[in-house]
């Protein structure tokens, strides 16, 4: 029964609670935007490397080196338009 | 076929490789996807027209219990394809369904979700705000009905043809794509609802 | 009756009409011709439910051949249009019309459908594979992209064409300014043919990157191999942005939301944000495998190594993360702030420096080279300075305050033009006549290829040269007419001119096509044009289904020339069983489904979208408990394969 529960990956279902209750202080508590938004981009990106190391195995295999240079590249463009996008319809007007 | 019996059974085959880089890449397509859908909805955060804003829609409760559904089925499926990789294709099939279950019961919650926007009063044609958040959530959503299908499927084969490089290999393709959808509703819960509520 | 009143033309005409007439005639001619000469079960069992990487490649340069055809008409239309001043041959909406098919036929249906069947057809040759990573996915693909350009193609006699450019801006193009189903068409086709896209872009960057030949590694790679990976890699984060600015778009048009209004929080320049996110990377997935097959000619008839292969390889590289960083340009004038538009006028100017690296790598890769005048190569050496007027005068685009003098005039439209047409087109046509060889066993003849290269250039020269000029003096672009006193008319009749000269060009390219199918001789070996370098030129002419009947084994990046000249051994094993995928039917039904969707979806048929939508998961569902391991070709049949073209292993 123990090796169907390994170390693992039950430390990393228990992380990822203990992320979401963190992420939760920025409702249950008093804070500024700033720091909100903070904790939350924190909580979020360390959440999903959890997700893809532990529980998606990105690092093994001998694809490693592709997946991980896809996931960058996805992340950069993803990132790139979403401020990019804010920073023209939004912000930009100065 | 040739079959390298060193290595885990998803990963045995050439084309199974194959598949598995492929989806990988897959998924970089489904990070886009995604970006595009969270770069129109912070766009259209403040833009609510005559409709409601977040703050005024958003309940903790069933987002709560949709998180801690989702980010448990995404322990499951792990702990399925751990079960997988030791030949246990009973606790396999067991983790299997818990996952479909957990899914099923994130789905209810998301529609009794809708169906509180609906009286509220936001629907996709109350504001560019309602549409997009509905957009967001509707394509997170339609992606996880899917699984839901897929992994049934999933389960079929395996209950008849066994635990096959070919089933190994879609179960460990399906694993990655339930765990991105979870990825993806972290952002969601921590982007959509915590933001806006905050 | 009601029902069917939904497909009547919004705006007939005596020519849609006539075209309607041609579409029935020309379908039914075809079905009889097939049925006269008994050829359906050929077709179905060779073409329709191939497999195969090279037929698939060859069927999407055929359709990208008709769409050439269809935006080409388009093109003579528009310029007979505007040849002289207060010209009544269009009106303004039909007008309308034939920009906006020539815009999207052209970008979507042509030219993205030319360089995938080139990269189809070439880059597992060049790598050494068998076929793609994904063979079935690969004629999903194609039928996808096909049954897109299909539901595209029959909206001018169903329902209407979409008039509100290829851009298809907000608010013109919402339910308001665009009452016909013109634009759900547009939403519908591009989505279609999108997600094909987009499969090929996941098969290709596996195949290139799983799939090569011993011994290749990434930098021994053709360079039209690499800039097929550097393009895959952008359509497959380009492409899911488009999607769902269509859904957004659908979903404003048919399903009534605000995303593109200008009430209720909408915003119409948001369609232009996400479509030029699309947008700009795509001109770059249409340039990159340009700038491929150019290296490839360029360095095959200057009998040099490429020079600067690693510069090439990284200001490719560069060009594919700057292309995700410029998109404002487009729409410097939407009036945000100065901060903004420098910041996307900066990182515009910076792609010119990665793309003038490649251009002084192509000058010095000819430098003191034994340079041969073919066809293909006449292409490539009118491409360099074409391409630099293009390129310059897009600098002039991007400097974002004198933008706003350009913008909207035939300035922009003579510089896109000068981009795509010697960038995309020649290095199309170039590809197409240098690998003809491989894919049909005969040469097209120089002379008249020859021909149709000076009317072509020529005549791009006399069409978009004067466009500049009428463009500074402020001829705005999409205007169906102008008055006399603007003065634009000679220079439009000019215009005109050399649209006729490219038209009779592209006939000359066709007639060259039948008359060397008629009279080339078949007899050309592997090497036809006497100096191949790549592994496409080992294996023989036309390549057949297996591809190379021994697994070759790479040492460098000019694998074939160094076996000519070092003594490089390409072939070093024995012949052993084959596997190959089997043929399937079920990609073209898929597709048909998908065709059927996107129609019913168009004219809200709901009973249609369901039903096809259903049958679309439950194909796949059932499919997906099937088992089709391939089929092996044995070694017997390779020999005599092999003896046919004159022995393996020479």
């Amino acid at each position: 029964m123990r090796e169907l529960f390994p170390m693992k990956q039950v430390n990393g279902f228990i992380f990822s609670l203990l992320l979401t209750v963190i992420a939760l202080s920025v409702y249950f508590l008093d804070m500024s935007f700033e720091l909100g938004i903070t904790i939350l981009l924190i909580t979020a990106f360390v959440q999903a490397g959890v997700q893809l190391i532990i529980f998606m195995h990105a690092g093994e295999g001998e694809d490693s080196k592709t997946i991980y240079t896809t996931l960058y590249y996805g992340v950069f463009i993803a990132l790139a338009t979403v401020f990019g996008s804010l920073l023209a319809m939004v912000w930009g007007y100065f | 076929m040739n079959v390298n019996s060193t290595q885990p059974l998803e990963y045995s085959t050439e084309q199974n490789r194959l598949n598995i880089l492929g989806f990988w890449i897959f998924l970089g397509c489904e990070i886009m996807l995604f970006a595009t859908l969270f770069t129109s909805y912070f766009i259209y955060e403040n833009r609510t027209g005559s409709g409601p804003a977040g703050a005024e829609i958003f309940e903790i409760t069933p987002v709560l219990i949709e998180t801690i559904l989702l980010l448990t089925s995404s322990f499951t499926i792990g702990l399925a394809v751990n079960a997988m990789r030791l030949g246990r294709t009973k606790a396999m099939l067991g983790f299997l369904a818990v996952t479909l279950v957990l899914g099923a019961g994130f789905l209810s919650v998301e529609i009794y979700e809708f169906i509180h926007y609906y009286h509220v009063g936001a629907t996709l044609q109350t504001s560019a705000f309602t549409g997009m958040l509905l957009t967001t959530l509707g394509t997170h959503g339609a992606h996880v009905a899917f699984g839901l299908f897929w992994g049934l499927f999933i389960f079929l084969q395996i209950k008849k043809q066994g635990l096959t490089p070919q089933t190994a290999n879609k179960s460990f393709i399906f694993s990655l794509y339930w765990h991105f959808l979870d990825v993806m509703w972290i952002f969601i819960f921590s982007f959509i609802y915590l933001k806006g509520m905050m | 009756m009601e029902f069917f009143e939904r497909f009547a033309i919004p705006h007939p005409s005596p020519m849609i009409y006539a075209s309607m007439v041609a579409i029935a005639l020309v379908t039914i001619a075809i079905a009889v011709g097939i049925t006269y000469f008994k050829k359906w079960g050929y077709l179905w069992s060779e073409w329709l439910t191939t497999t195969d990487h090279k037929r698939i490649g060859i069927m999407y340069i055929i359709s990208a051949l008709l769409m050439l055809f269809r935006g080409g008409a388009d093109a003579v239309m528009m310029r007979l249009q505007t040849a002289v001043p207060e010209n009544a041959f269009l009106d303004a909406q039909h007008y309308n019309e034939v920009f906006t098919t020539h815009g999207v036929v052209m970008i979507i249906f042509m030219a993205m459908a030319f360089i995938i069947g080139l990269m189809n057809f070439v880059i597992p040759l060049q790598i050494g594979a068998r076929d793609v990573a994904f063979p079935r996915l690969n004629a999903l693909s194609f039928w996808l992209y096909f049954a897109g350009a299909m539901l595209f193609n029959i909206s001018f006699v169903i329902g209407g064409s979409p008039d509100a450019g290829w851009t298809n801006y907000y608010p013109l193009a919402n339910n308001e300014f665009s009452p016909s189903v013109g634009v759900n068409y547009y939403n519908w086709a591009l989505q279609i043919s999108g997600i094909g896209t987009l499969m090929t872009g996941i098969n290709f960057i596996v195949t290139i990157l799983k799939m090569r030949a011993p011994g290749m590694t990434l930098m021994k790679m053709p360079m039209f191999v690499w800039s097929g990976l550097i393009t895959n890699v952008i359509i497959v984060f380009a492409f899911p942005v488009l999607t769902i600015a269509l859904l957004m778009g659908t979903f404003d048009r048919q399903l009534g939301t605000f995303f593109f209004a200008t009430t209720d929080g909408g915003m119409d320049m948001m369609w232009a944000n996400l479509f030029w996110i699309w947008g700009h990377p795509e001109v770059y997935i249409l340039i990159l495998p340009a700038f491929g097959i150019y290296s490839q000619i360029i360095s095959t008839f200057s009998e040099r190594n490429l020079y600067g292969y690693k510069s090439m390889v990284a200001s490719m590289v560069l060009i594919s993360l700057l292309s995700f960083l410029v998109w404002l340009h487009h729409f410097f004038t939407m009036g945000q702030g100065a901060l903004t538009n420098s910041i996307f006028s900066v990182t515009t100017m910076a792609i010119a420096v990665p793309t003038g690296i490649k251009i002084f790598n192509w000058l010095l890769t000819m430098w003191k080279g034994k340079i041969r005048f073919t066809t293909p190569m006449m292409y490539s050496i009118a491409f360099i300075p074409l391409f630099t007027i293009g390129g310059v005068t897009g600098v002039m685009l991007g400097i974002a305050s004198a933008d706003y003098q350009y913008h909207n005039t035939m300035f922009l439209v003579a510089h896109f033009h000068n981009v795509i047409i010697p960038g995309v087109v020649f290095a199309m046509i170039a590809g197409l006549i240098y690998w003809w060889p491989k894919m049909f066993g005969f040469m097209l003849n120089e002379k008249i290829g020859k021909w149709a290269f000076w009317f072509i250039t020529v005549g791009f020269c006399f069409s978009f040269f004067p466009m500049y000029i009428t463009g500074l003096d402020g001829q705005a672009r999409r205007m169906y007419t102008y008055s006399e006193s603007t003065g634009f008319g000679p220079l439009n009749m000019l215009s005109f001119f050399g649209a006729g000269l490219m038209a009779i060009g592209f006939a000359v390219l066709v007639y060259n096509i039948y008359y060397s199918f008629r009279k080339s001789p078949r007899n050309i070996g592997d090497d036809p044009w006497n100096g191949g370098r790549s592994l496409e030129w080992a294996t023989h002419n036309p390549v057949p289904e297996y591809n190379f009947a021994v697994t070759p084994h790479v040492i460098s990046s000019e694998a074939l020339w160094d076996q000519k000249k070092r003594g490089h051994q390409i072939f070093r094993d024995k012949i052993e069983k084959i596997h190959m995928p089997n043929n399937t039917g079920w990609p073209i039904m898929v597709a048909g489904l998908f065709f059927v969707f996107g129609f019913s979806f168009i004219f809200n048929i709901w009973a249609g979208v369901i039903l096809s939508a259903i049958a679309i998961f439950g194909f796949m569902g059932y499919r997906s408990f099937e088992k089709d391991d391939g089929r092996y070709i044995s070694v017997e049949e390779i020999k005599e394969t092999e003896d046919k073209f004159g022995g393996a292993n020479k």
